[in-house]
């Protein structure tokens, strides 16, 4: 199998970059989209050239680490798949295929196809702590908590927080992440004390880092590799106007 | 609450339901141009106009209403631009970022429509456009009052002033069509079952008032409203 790549290349945050043709051939349908680059990248190596960089860690789903817009689609064409599950059987032999970083100004790039996200870890920094009592490990069913409440709690923690709905969104808005980090410990007991709070600090943070606004286009949903809902931007709208409204 | 991001994207969504408030109350006004008899919306808006102090009072309201609206969608837009500054090289065509063009048309569609209501108002309120309407009158169970009836009537009859008001009606209807349905999900009355009722209900009001609003001037180049 043979792909013609076009790779966004740049140096450092502050140069200029620009795309770069590669012609990648010996390449087999159950090869990885990572894999893929695996081989380019040591092609380069024996070239002398140096390799794309990209972020990649676990290349089973998990991590978030492997961002990449592939054709204009943070992760590439499949639904509910980080860019390591992307395999080439998604693609045509002799396609041509678009690699870029992602694109918004709070995630800049650092170098070829990796940005800098650290903006998410200041907004989870944002939003503290939760209270929990220290001393022996408590029992594990002391504080009751309903099969429904945990699975609801759990499809919003599914968050990765890859950075994909910021580059889907038009307006690079990290509304889809933040809503899912406040409404997983927001729907459950030991997160109640902060609630109020935390959504605030956590909005607070998210503006100041340069992220764009919800416009309610829903892109963010439509690419996110763990299918978080936007019912959850709805749930932290209210809850924050509900933190505003107690603070009167 | 009001400088950050979701805060003013309440001040979007509240006053965008009171605007959406206000039309449905003038449309339902304007209706009464089917009544059978022009004395009854020259009577209304005889009502109207017949207590100066809540009339300046709802205008003066509105028209905070409508600025606080602008002021809070342009600033967001204006960051929403500021933070996305690359775009991608390839992109368009995919179907699973597809977004809606009424979503992204709100600041077009939205400079357009108040480009409408600044003549609306300079047509059936201050009477600029034809000088004419200022003295159109009638008496009404022994009161003098303004011929609203003929004034409309007169002003439909010319096709190009009818259509005009048909096109900013069709765009209140786009605005709507997103607006309506994202002031639920800012008010966050959003689930799996809620948004089947957001979108048929933004669907239903930006429809209502669309064909509402322009019935009348459709009804007058019809001939089914005479002078």
């Amino acid at each position: 199998m043979k792909l013609r790549l076009r790779v966004w290349r740049q140096k450092r945050c502050d140069t200029e970059g620009r795309f770069e043709t590669y012609e990648a051939d010996g390449l087999t349908a159950d090869m990885s989209f990572l894999e893929m680059l695996d081989v380019v990248n040591d092609r380069l190596t024996k070239e002398g050239k140096e390799p794309i960089a990209f972020d990649h860690d676990c290349r089973e789903g998990i991590c978030g680490s492997c961002a990449m817009a592939i054709n204009g689609e943070p992760h590439g064409p499949n639904e509910a798949a980080t860019t390591c599950q992307i395999y080439l059987r998604s693609f045509r032999d002799g396609d041509t295929l678009t690699v870029e970083p992602w694109r918004a100004r709070a995630f800049p790039v650092i170098k070829d196809l990796v940005t800098d996200r650290t903006a998410f870890d200041r907004v989870i920094q944002a939003g503290g702590f939760v209270s929990v009592s220290t001393g022996q490990a408590p029992d594990a069913n002391a504080m009751p908590i309903g099969k429904v409440e945990a699975e609801k709690a759990f499809d919003a923690a599914h968050c990765i927080g890859c950075g994909a709905c910021v580059a889907a969104c038009r307006n690079g808005s990290a509304m889809l992440f933040v809503a899912a980090k406040v409404s997983h410990l927001g729907l459950l007991p030991q997160g109640q004390p902060e609630r109020a709070q935390r959504v605030q600090k956590m909005v607070a943070a998210m503006d100041a880092e340069g992220f764009g606004n919800c416009s309610n286009q829903y892109a963010c949903e439509a690419v996110c590799p763990k299918e978080i809902s936007v019912d959850w931007i709805a749930r932290m709208n209210r809850d924050y106007a509900l933190a505003a409204a107690k603070k009167l | 609450m009001s400088k950050s991001s979701i805060g003013r994207k309440w001040i979007v969504a509240v006053t965008g339901i009171l605007m959406i408030g206000f039309v449905f109350i003038h449309m339902t006004g304007n209706l009464q141009m089917f009544a059978g008899t022009p004395d009854k919306i020259n009577q209304y808006a005889h009502l109207l106009k017949s207590y100066p102090l809540v009339l300046w009072s709802f205008r003066l309201g509105l028209l905070a209403t409508v600025a606080l609206h602008i002021l809070a969608a342009l600033s967001l837009a204006w960051e929403n631009r500021i933070a996305k500054p690359v775009a991608y090289a390839v992109a368009g065509s995919h179907s699973r970022m597809k977004v809606a063009l009424t979503s992204v048309t709100m600041v077009i569609s939205g400079t357009i429509i108040l480009g409408f209501v600044v003549f609306h108002l300079l047509h059936f309120t201050a009477h600029r456009v034809d000088g004419s309407y200022a003295s159109m009158e009638t008496v009404v169970a022994g009161v003098t009052m303004p011929d609203v009836y003929r004034m409309v009537v007169a002003g439909f009859s010319q096709p190009l002033i009818s259509g005009f008001y048909i096109v900013a009606m069709a765009l209140l209807f786009f605005h709507l069509r997103h607006g309506a349905a994202s002031v639920f999900q800012t008010f966050g009355l959003r689930d799996q079952n809620l948004v089947k009722v957001m979108d048929a209900g933004s669907w239903i009001i930006a429809a209502v008032l669309f064909l509402g609003f322009s019935a009348i001037p459709v009804a007058v180049l019809a001939g089914i409203l005479k002078p």
